[in-house]
């Protein structure tokens, strides 16, 4: 009985050592592999999905941003021309909108850590969109995770790193809406009712539709509505 | 193409082409109820089911573009008759397939089918209440579906069917009643796109009815709908088939409920159809088929070819005087009563 609580004694004073060891040995020489939010930020990459911003220049009213939404997030308001809003109660930061995009007009930030005081304020136009929010910087590290043959680490480096991302540069692809089988057209001019940019005209005497290719923006938004689908997006050079 | 033409017909009244439609047709009580119109309207708001066509709201909605008025096999009502030309005339019964009388309709589908000469159909399939709904066939195998083979003397929405089909396939058969095939040869003419209707079966008929009228007038005899297996017209004699038995009818007793579209149809035979299909004119079992285009030809070919269907000699006679006596209890214009 009495050497048995001897041997004991020993277990736990060597436990106590090695928790002393531990202790001095973090406090000179680190290998956490957590991050210290808010005082570290963890770098992202080029494609993160964060909150988007929206250049209104670029829009052109196309639509295709709210139909893909999966969430059904995107609500078009009209402004100079029907802009898209996203309520970010229901964002799944799929990012859907910012791919169709058929001109760049959306993209993503690096910002994804927000605090929004009510749900109402959740729900952003397109004019709050314009900018990226405004974020007070608390940290002054960029924490990168490192995976080489040794294991994995973190590493940490005296720097911030830039949220806001470059803009894809979307290659020029111009097309325009062109009636491909004129001879199913019904004639109901859905296409000059809907088109956002006047760029298709009836002429109700000679009842004859025209398709004008300088102010045709290539929506699609004809070629997807014409109940005959007679009309088609080809591109132009 | 930047720019093109579109023709507009030419209007009887001064009215939005809806309501040129309404006087004209529905109006008049002519309406076949083949649903063409339903089909074509751009704005969707043709409406038509179990109910007379109609378009609630017309004066706001209607965009006044003509479609139906062009596609209206009743506009401008020129009443075709007789047999018409064929190639052949045979009577037939499919080994493979159960329908109303040979199942040739089934089997001209099926062939068509497998031989690539269709991507798919559109058939009238009913639920237990015989209520009428648009199925696509795109599988043969669909076809043994009780439900989906057979005769529904119930309107059907297969035109509107058939437009959603022609908008994404290339080749598309459908079986329909002689005015829907006036009405799809009317779409074929103004509209290119419907040239993708390969195959018009077309059915002998005399007359449709709505399911609601239909279902209420076997009320009063005594039959529920839910129980029947089978209907059937056979020799002036309206067959309702039982689990437990069987009840008949001389047809003349439908008189009342027979829509007033059909009374001014003389059209018996389809003879707009590639291939019009019918009992009158063989013996208890087989269908009369007559083969009216080379693509029909082409199937029937195959179908004896292949071994698919058992064939014998029809009677032509029996169909004419079908046809001559659809002619004359539906005289148009209509005869004023009293």
């Amino acid at each position: 009985m009495k050497v048995e609580f001897k041997a004991r004694r020993l277990d736990l004073l060597r436990m106590h050592l090695d928790v002393i060891r531990e202790a001095f040995k973090q406090a000179v020489a680190p290998d956490r592999v957590t991050v210290e939010y808010p005082r570290e930020r963890k770098k992202y990459p080029a494609n993160f999905r964060g909150i988007i911003v929206f250049d209104k220049d670029k829009c052109i009213s196309c639509f295709r941003c709210a139909h893909i939404c999966p969430a059904n997030a995107i609500q078009m308001t009209f402004y100079e021309k029907a802009w898209p809003g996203i309520d970010y109660t229901k964002c799944i930061f799929c990012h859907f909108c910012v791919d169709s995009c058929p001109t760049g007009a959306l993209r993503s930030t690096k910002i994804h850590d927000i605090a929004f005081a009510t749900m109402g304020e959740m729900k952003l136009n397109a004019v709050q969109m314009l900018k990226a929010p405004e974020l007070t910087r608390e940290d002054s590290f960029t924490v990168e995770y490192v995976v080489d043959p040794q294991g994995w680490r973190l590493e940490k480096k005296a720097e911030i790193d830039e949220l806001a991302l470059e803009q894809f540069i979307i290659p020029e692809k111009r097309r325009v809406s062109v009636c491909v089988d004129p001879e199913s057209c019904l004639g109901c001019r859905l296409c000059v009712e809907l088109c956002p940019n006047d760029a298709i005209s009836v002429d109700r005497k000679a009842n004859k539709l025209n398709i004008l290719p300088e102010k045709c923006t290539g929506c699609g938004i004809c070629v997807r509505n014409c109940p005959m689908k007679v009309l088609e997006l080809k591109e132009v050079k | 193409m930047q720019e093109w033409q579109i023709v507009l017909p030419e209007k009887k009244h001064k009215k939005k082409f809806f309501g040129n439609l309404l006087e004209e047709v529905i109006k008049p009580a002519i309406c076949s109820h083949c649903t063409a119109c339903a089909a074509i309207c751009p704005v969707k708001g043709i409406t038509a089911g179990d109910r007379p066509i109609d378009f609630p709201n017309w004066l706001k909605d209607c965009v006044d573009c003509g479609a139906c008025v062009k596609v209206c096999p009743r506009w401008d009502y020129r009443p075709l008759g007789g047999v018409g030309s064929y190639i052949e005339m045979f009577s037939a019964r499919s080994k493979r397939f159960l329908g109303q009388d040979g199942a040739m309709v089934t089997e001209f589908t099926a062939t068509a089918l497998e031989e690539g000469i269709v991507e798919r159909a559109i058939f009238v399939a009913r639920d237990e209440e015989w209520r009428t709904r648009t199925v696509s066939i795109i599988d043969p195998e669909q076809l043994k579906n009780r439900k989906i083979t057979g005769t529904k003397y119930s309107f059907a929405d297969v035109l509107p069917a058939v437009k959603e089909a022609v908008l994404d396939s290339k080749a598309v058969a459908f079986v329909g009643t002689p005015c829907m095939i006036s009405a799809l040869r009317k779409m074929q003419r103004s509209f290119r796109k419907f040239e993708r209707v390969k195959l018009a079966i077309g059915l002998f008929c005399t007359e449709n009815f709505y399911h609601s009228q239909l279902s209420e007038f076997l009320a009063k005899k005594g039959v529920a709908m839910k129980d029947v297996l089978k209907t059937d017209i056979k020799k002036g004699k309206f067959i309702v088939k039982k689990a437990d038995g069987e009840i008949t009818f001389p047809v003349k007793e439908l008189d009342g409920i027979i829509p007033p579209g059909c009374k001014v149809c003389q059209d018996f035979s389809a003879v707009e159809a590639d291939v019009s299909v019918g009992s009158v004119g063989s013996e208890a079992g087989f269908s009369t088929v007559l083969v009216r285009s080379d693509i029909a030809k082409r199937i029937a070919d195959a179908i004896r070819a292949r071994g698919y269907a058992e064939f014998r000699d029809a009677s032509l006679e029996a169909v004419k005087k079908l046809c001559d006596y659809k002619v004359k209890i539906h005289p148009y214009p209509p005869k004023k009563e009293g």
